[in-house]
């Protein structure tokens, strides 16, 4: 018998990245960790390739193994694809070594039919369920697979209302026969290589067309079957305050990304370790092992099914500021990392935002005047003006203005570059406004309610765009000092010795000159401002101390660090040793 | 009046400020044309300039404002426009959601400004930003069957487009530029203008 050309991932090897693209590698590594992970088969890279140089359809051979690959996965979960009483439904994944735009991604419920949805039904005593999963099913498909031109799904339809969509828009039919389904899914992750979108992407990065993606087969689970069953996510650590605590989300009941019929509320941890102590044990003995094998912090998927734990996926967990220091720290205690991995961990833009001034809120007196919708972070005090052009020029004068709309539209654009803050009556924190925010680093708040920002103006107003509050009047700001915080402070020892570069606070105790780049005409400018580089490095040819806003960025550090420079002066000094760091070591 | 006249304040309007040139890339028309047009506005008072940027004067603001229903009544009965206009207003739902992303990146239970180091979440989004490119395109081709000149914020979000996948990375939401927001941000402010709609956010 010839060797089959799809892989099963069963934990007993791990074929490489380049073989079989980063997602199947990841599932395939949980497996050889001996952790439990819905079966999954992949089409290696190889298969893209000989795909796409021949007639693009699936030779009678791949086909065979593909159908091998069902079957392992039909034997591994007990289920039978296309099965109504005890359907297995699976996952379509791409998977190149690189990822990229215009890739397709990921295909879920493939198998589900008419005859499907109604045996899911029985099963789960859950029509609602059922009717969504077989639509999102089809929303999906005619999406991903046909590029139909589809609204977001929206509950409420039904498959047949979504297929009718499709076959209006792109005279496609969805397959009903769920190796139709599945043959369709994998054609289209293999054409997806040579789409226009991902031919750019490489062309602009110099990745060759000739090499391809790989496409992962994966069983689904389920997390509705019953009192026994539900979803999760779980953090290795508290991603808020970096607590060496795993702290997790467990929705009973819930499939997937989502809450089904919005009837179950999240629970904590704690609800997990009461209802089934078992697959809670088991999920922290893995996460242990997951976050330990991986040395970084964890942000884990789970589905609970009948009472049989799975992951689905472990990635690196996304983490507050704050949260990323204390869990560098504490990691270098437990032995895990050292202090030089610990200090390149956190950026200089996570430090800079911890070290921020906060509102001190400690005064309870106070009391907001508007509240509405944190859109962009900071705090930040002006007088509230409603008309751009008042708020632009009184800003030219040197006021500090505080722009106060209704709603924004591209013609107050001026007047929220010139105001400090910005305060929106409508709109939430997806509104442009927020999006125009953002972009500026202005702190705002939106969603106040209609005609509060009219109210607003004349008043000294302090935004707390962490918040989401407008305060009357100048609120008192408290320093985020180093020494006071114990983990922030060890760090800062470790930044200190490793910084290739000397910053300071102060420029008294030095017996050098300072040399100040903003007064010579090399200070930050307006967004996309060139420094002239051959002018920056003769200006500071033989300086040895140096201050100027352009030591914060790493055109500024690095010119310094080739020129020899050997003190900085700035304010706070932890952000400029950890850009020194990295560029130092070429990050 | 012309209509280049008439077209050259409308988009003043929407650019706010501008010089002839960008307002002739915005309108898909000759800068010398928009300049004259400027110079004929300016002698009726409707727009004011100084070194070569131009605003649209009080009385222009009062004189468009009575001139949109007119001279767009034919496409505010369009049934075509308007249910394109609709599912604009669907895709920019979902960009707006997008920039969104763009700007923050989940942190534990929260979302904090995204610093960009994460390769692999930038890529997500410019991955959807391509498929939502490709809603784009089609609203507002869509919009373009109506009014022809709104073809051109397509070329200018393709180049915001092509600009990101090279690694521009500025051109998904940046402000003083035409990032893919700014773009499409006009473009909303245009439609509403010639739709006479009211902004809800």
């Amino acid at each position: 018998m010839n060797q089959s050309r799809v892989i099963h991932l069963d934990g007993t090897q791990l074929p490489s990245r380049d073989l079989i693209g980063n997602k199947a590698w990841s599932v395939g590594r949980m497996l050889n960790l001996g952790l439990r992970v819905p079966p999954a088969f992949v089409l290696p890279i190889s298969e893209c390739r000989a795909y796409l140089d021949s007639s693009k359809v699936l030779d009678d051979a791949l086909w065979a193994d593909v159908l091998t690959g069902i079957a392992y996965l039909e034997s591994v979960s007990g289920r039978r694809f296309g099965d109504p009483d005890s359907p297995l439904l699976v996952s379509v994944r791409s998977g190149a070594a690189v990822s990229m735009p215009g890739m397709m991604d990921t295909v879920l419920n493939l198998g589900v039919t008419d005859e499907v949805e109604a045996g899911l039904a029985r099963r789960t005593g859950n029509p609602e369920y059922a009717r969504d999963t077989h639509a999102r099913f089809c929303h999906q498909y005619g999406d991903i697979v046909y590029k139909a031109d589809l609204d977001t799904y929206a509950a409420g339809h039904t498959a047949d209302d979504i297929r009718v969509m499709v076959l209006d828009d792109t005279d496609l039919e969805i397959p009903r026969d769920p190796f139709e389904q599945l043959r369709g899914a994998i054609c289209a992750v293999f054409n997806s290589w040579d789409s226009a979108r991902a031919k750019a992407y490489r062309r602009h990065w110099g990745i060759e067309d000739a090499g391809g993606t790989s496409v992962t087969v994966q069983a689904m689970v389920f997390g509705n079957l019953g009192e026994k069953s539900g979803t999760g996510v779980l953090f290795t650590r508290n991603p808020l305050s970096g607590a060496a605590l795993p702290y997790g989300e467990w929705l009973p009941g819930g499939q997937g990304d989502d809450v089904v019929g919005g009837t179950h509320a999240v629970q904590d941890m704690v609800t997990l370790e009461k209802s089934m102590p078992d697959a809670h044990a088991e999920l922290m003995g893995w996460s242990t092992t997951l976050e330990r094998e991986h040395g970084e912090v964890q942000d884990i998927e789970f589905t609970i099914e009948e009472g049989r734990l799975y992951l689905l996926q472990t990635r690196t967990a996304k983490r507050s500021p704050r949260a990323a220091v204390r869990i560098a720290v504490e990691l270098v205690d437990e032995g895990v990392i050292t202090a030089e991995e610990a200090v390149v961990r956190v950026t200089p833009e996570q430090v800079h935002t911890v070290l921020l001034p906060r509102l001190d809120t400690a005064d309870a007196r106070q009391r907001p005047i508007a509240s509405g919708e944190p859109a962009c972070p900071g705090v930040a005090c002006g007088i509230g003006v409603v008309d751009p052009d008042e708020a632009e020029r009184r800003s030219t004068e040197g006021e500090s203005i505080v722009l106060v709309r209704p709603n924004t539209s591209p013609n107050d654009v001026h007047g929220m570059i010139a105001a400090v803050a910005v305060v929106t009556d409508l709109g939430g924190s997806t509104s442009h406004a927020a999006v125009v925010t953002r972009a500026l680093g202005r702190p705002s708040v939106v969603g106040v309610g209609d005609g509060v920002a009219a109210s607003l103006e004349g008043k000294l107003l302090t935004v707390d765009g962490d918040g989401g509050h407008v305060y009357e009047g100048e609120m008192p700001m408290v320093e985020t000092r180093v020494e006071d915080d114990p983990w922030l402070s060890r760090f800062a020892e470790w930044a200190a010795e490793l910084s290739p570069m000397t910053v300071v606070t102060s420029s008294t105790e030095l017996e050098s000159d300072v040399f100040d780049l903003d007064l010579a005409g090399f200070g930050i400018g307006h967004e996309g401002s060139v420094i002239d580089a051959d002018g920056l490095q003769r200006a500071l040819a033989g300086k040895a101390a140096v201050r100027g806003s352009l030591m914060s960025t790493e055109q500024g550090m690095k010119a310094a660090l080739d020129a020899g420079v050997t003190y900085v002066i700035a304010r706070p000094v932890l952000p400029l040793q950890l850009l020194a760091i990295r560029i130092q070591r070429g990050l | 009046m012309p209509d280049i006249d008439f077209l050259a304040i409308h988009g003043l309007a929407v650019r706010k400020a501008a010089g002839p040139a960008a307002v002739a890339d915005l309108l898909g028309v000759d800068e010398e044309a928009v300049t004259a047009a400027f110079d004929a506005l300016g002698e009726q008072g409707l727009v004011a300039g100084a070194r070569g940027m131009f605003m649209v004067a009080p009385t222009g603001q009062a004189w468009l404002a009575e001139q949109y229903p007119v001279r767009y009544a034919d496409a505010r009965q369009d049934g075509a426009l308007t249910a394109a206009y609709e599912r604009f207003e669907r895709v920019n739902t979902d960009l707006l959601a997008l920039f969104t992303d763009w700007q923050t990146i989940p942190a534990g239970t929260t979302r904090v400004p995204n610093d960009h180091s994460d390769k692999e979440y930038d890529r997500g989004i410019i991955d959807r930003l391509g498929n939502l490119h490709e809603k784009a395109e089609r609203v507002v081709g869509r919009c373009a069957e109506s009014e022809a000149r709104l073809s051109r914020y397509l070329a200018r979000l393709e180049s915001a487009y092509d600009k990101v996948l090279a690694g521009d990375l500025d051109y998904v939401s940046g402000v003083r530029i035409d990032s893919y927001h700014t773009v499409w941000f006009e473009l909303h402010e245009d439609l509403l203008r010639m739709l006479g709609r009211t902004r809800q956010e």
